[in-house]
């Protein structure tokens, strides 16, 4: 393969990791929550997508809102109803919980929809190959790259241009000096934790290509979504995008070049990485 | 016994500490006081080696120590409590004692012994429990005991590292008044060659208790002396007792 | 002063500790076709002790410890396989030194962090363990394992028996034995009494002057060579070891067990490991997808409401009857 199309191959992969970790970096930036259920809903985004398309007559992008809808919904309730219950817990009833509730949503599409794999029906736009001038790749992954990117810009500009994003940012610094400020950091995250998981509902729709949709998604890659949020920084989205492509690029190159365990190296990196930066590339140093 | 010099530390910009000269006398009962935010408690981390200053040096018995980790002051007899208590919360009085003791006799980390059979220590914790007057207590669970009475197992837990230098911070905060006297007693007790330092809000206690007083306002030393002087200077009293009175 | 007699009586033995002994040797005699089983059951015990001295006592929360058990269980295995080192004993203590040898590594240099990143970096250790072994095939029959391993008569006398596990339960219920008595010392020593102090409150513990990380240290390596002949224990009883020793759902099914039975209370692995795979073995395999609905609700519930346990609920029920007596 050509550098080129290895480099977009990773770029797209590197997207559906950056879309789908992005919320959880925010949210466990912001409560230092450990939820490892996060990719939990992600797979409910692609099942969404998947049943809106077979079963209720739901075109590609109206499925993909209805999915970020509803999983946004959703995640606010149990957020509510829940995870506010556990804020103050030790970081082992946090790991418990949502260890638990990994298994009821992986339980619960098996026993609803089924344990094979679903595929996504793409439109016929994101179909083929797309001329670029100097080089034919997939459509899809185009796509992605271009989705990926804009999804950054809109939640950079989000969290840089508005007084929403300029609380979060306040609050992921400094909880405390946020709240006496004034900040309601409850409610700031409930409503982070609705966008953040509505978002990886969508990439966990928009990624089933590349990452595929079964009941043991949300396990199978939780590990590569904590070390994509680990490198980045907690509650820095310039660090989850740029360590979700650096990911993304050398999964595809190694698995490219070293089919056999040459994912080792990703985890050798991160090893380094942390104990060199516990708080990831991007994160701040000290406090 | 304990000195600084030049102690300087800031925050970014923020400077917490600036240039602190400040003397604990083998046997002095000195009270740190000062306005919310003056940079009491962040005085007393520079001190335990919590925080490292930025510039200047700490001395104990004119050796630098400005360096030395945390659990090496504990054993050269520099002790804290913390104003707001940093207990084993899930463990009873006596093992919260228990730990404290066996850390400064050197047999935290024995493997072998039962810690009920280490006599030692169990009869030094009691010998703390008595002072204290935690007796009745001495099964129950920090968590369980009203604030006031953890209050003083963070004071017990100081007391058992055998300390030649004991740092305060704002001890009685938080125990009812009744109480109160059983902390002072409790300090009363101590050899008199220990050098105490208390910060302190309540200002009947710190005249009752200290020989000595520093006013530390917005990092510096602002005033020093004895209560008389500080007492009367005009000065503190604008700055901090005036406002205190006026609160 | 009842009460302060009461640290001098705990570390005392209770009649009722022969328990779970007289049961495990009652099992050997009462249900001999479930041997097999069973001894999958103390191993799984033993696993879980070795986690709660880090977990429930040190207050360390790893997500990779099954690092240790694979550690032993492929240690054991490769000496088999390679170099025709067959006796089951020294196995054993192989088996906890390389583990010891890796849990003293790696503690040394994880130990400095704490929360989500040691979390995570527990998890990198043992991701990267275990695709090291799925990479070198040659020495650990990478995504395959080592099948048909065979090992000496224990003693020279008991034979291991693929069918019967009579020799197999034995062994591994007098090493649990043994492994138990040195963790209930650890436990009721000095050196417990500090690791409590180290998960109850941290900067306490540096304020009196504890070497925390020392200690930390020394618990993760003491625990990493039980969980290593844990893991050595499977390998010699079932005759083979594989990839699934290494992986994320051993570690985190062990964390399920030691929170389900109680952690940092000693017995809390007994419990959790015995009501878990009974549970497991009848339900599981009937009606997978509703075993692990109703242990996902468990789990939340436990995270919610019962934060200690079976033997936790126990405790409290018991509190609140001594409570109501007085």
């Amino acid at each position: 393969m050509d550098p080129v199309s290895i480099l977009l191959g990773g770029f797209a992969s590197g997207m559906v990791l950056f879309i789908v970790s992005v919320g959880l970096s925010v949210t466990m930036g912001l409560m230092g929550f450990v939820n490892l259920a996060h990719g939990g809903f992600a797979m409910l985004g692609g099942y969404v997508i998947v049943l809106a398309m077979k079963h209720w007559g739901f075109l590609f992008l109206p499925s993909v809102a209805l999915a970020f809808v509803t999983v946004a919904l959703f995640a606010v309730v149990l957020e509510r109803l829940l995870y506010a219950r556990l804020y103050r817990a030790t970081e082992l009833d946090q790991v418990l919980f949502t260890i638990g509730l990994v298994f009821v949503m992986t339980a619960a599409v098996t026993l609803g929809v089924g344990p094979e794999t679903q595929v996504v029906q793409l439109p016929d736009w994101l179909r083929g190959q797309t001329d670029l001038g100097f080089i034919k790749y997939r459509t899809y992954s185009l796509a992605l790259i271009a989705a990926g990117v804009l999804l950054a810009i809109g939640i950079w500009l989000g969290f840089e241009r508005t007084r929403f994003g300029a609380r979060i940012r306040a609050a992921v610094d400094n909880r405390r000096m946020a709240q006496s400020l004034g900040v309601d950091v409850g409610r700031l995250f409930a409503v982070t934790f609705a966008i953040g998981s509505g978002i990886a509902a969508v990439g966990g729709g928009l990624g089933a290509e590349i990452l595929g949709l079964d009941p043991n998604y949300p396990l199978r890659y939780l590990v590569y979504f904590l070390i994509v949020v680990s490198v980045g920084g907690l509650g820095r989205v310039t660090g989850v995008f740029f360590a979700a492509l650096f990911i993304g690029v050398l999964d595809f190159v190694l698995k490219i070049y070293f089919p056999k365990g040459g994912t080792i190296f990703i985890y050798v990196l991160t090893l380094v990485l942390l104990l060199w930066r516990p708080r990831g590339l991007f994160g701040r140093r000290g406090a | 016994m304990l000195e600084t010099r030049g102690l300087c530390k800031s925050f970014g910009a923020l400077e917490v500490a600036r240039e602190i000269d400040f003397r604990l006398e083998r046997g002095a009962r000195h009270a740190l006081i000062g306005p919310n935010g003056a940079g009491k408690t962040t005085f007393v981390n520079l001190l335990t080696g919590v925080l490292l200053p930025s510039r200047g040096n700490v001395l104990l018995e004119g050796e630098d120590v400005t360096t030395l980790a945390q659990a090496k002051r504990v054993k050269r007899g520099i002790a804290r409590t913390f104003q707001i208590n940093q207990l084993f919360r899930g463990l009873t009085v006596q093992e919260n004692l228990c730990i404290a003791v066996s850390e400064r006799l050197g047999v935290g980390g024995a493997m072998l012994r039962p810690a009920g059979k280490r006599a030692d220590v169990i009869d030094e914790a009691s010998r703390l429990m008595e002072i204290l007057k935690l007796g009745e207590d001495a099964g129950r669970r920090v968590v369980e005991l009203p604030y006031g009475r953890q209050r003083l197992v963070e004071l017990a837990i100081a007391l058992g590292l055998n300390p030649r230098v004991l740092l305060l911070d704002e001890p009685a905060a938080g125990i009812p008044s009744a109480e109160s006297h059983i902390l002072l007693d409790a300090i009363a007790t101590l050899p008199k060659d220990i050098a105490v330092l208390i910060i302190e809000h309540d200002m009947d206690l710190v005249f009752r208790f200290a020989d000595r007083i520093t006013v530390l306002v917005s990092g510096a030393i602002f005033a020093e002396g004895t209560p008389a002087e500080i007492a009367a200077n005009r000065e503190v009293r604008a700055v901090y007792l005036g406002s205190a009175l006026d609160a | 002063m009842i009460a302060a007699t009461q640290l001098a009586r705990r570390h005392r033995f209770r009649w009722w500790e022969l328990l779970p002994w007289v049961a495990g040797i009652a099992v050997f005699f009462a249900f001999p076709n479930y041997l097999s089983f069973a001894t999958q059951v103390l191993i799984t015990i033993l696993f879980a002790l070795s986690l709660d001295l880090v977990l429930g006592y040190a207050g360390i929360v790893t997500l990779g410890h099954a690092a240790f058990f694979g550690a032993g269980a492929y240690t054991v295995g490769m000496l088999a396989m390679h170099w025709g080192w067959h006796e089951p004993f020294s196995g054993l203590l192989a088996a906890a030194l390389v583990a010891a040898v890796i849990g003293f590594a790696s503690g040394m240099v994880l130990l400095r962090t704490h929360g989500l990143t040691l979390l995570m970096l527990t998890l990198c250790t043992m991701t990267l363990l275990e695709q090291a072994a799925n990479m070198s095939a040659a020495w650990t029959g990478g995504f395959d394992g080592m099948p048909g391993l065979s090992f000496s008569k224990i003693l020279g006398l008991f034979g291991f028996d693929a069918l019967y596990f009579r020799s197999q339960y034995l062994y591994a219920l007098a090493t649990l034995f043994l492994c138990f008595v040195v963790v209930r010392m650890l436990v009721y020593s000095s050196f417990g009494q500090s690791l409590t102090g180290v998960r109850e409150n941290l900067l306490r513990m540096h304020a009196i002057g504890a070497p925390v990380r020392t200690r930390q240290v020394l618990a993760y390596t003491v625990s990493a060579a039980l969980a290593g002949v844990a893991g050595a224990l499977f390998t010699q009883a079932n005759g083979y070891v594989n990839l699934a020793v290494l992986g994320l759902e051993r570690s985190a099914g062990v964390m399920i067990v030691l929170i389900l039975g109680g952690y940092g209370r000693l017995y809390g692995a007994f419990v959790g490991a015995t009501a878990y795979m009974v549970l497991e073995h009848t339900l599981a395999k009937a009606y997978p997808t509703a075993w692990q609905l109703g242990l996902g609700l468990t789990l939340i519930a436990v995270a919610l409401f019962a934060r200690n346990g079976v033997i936790g609920i126990a405790d409290s029920l018991r509190r609140r009857l001594e409570g109501s007596a007085r």
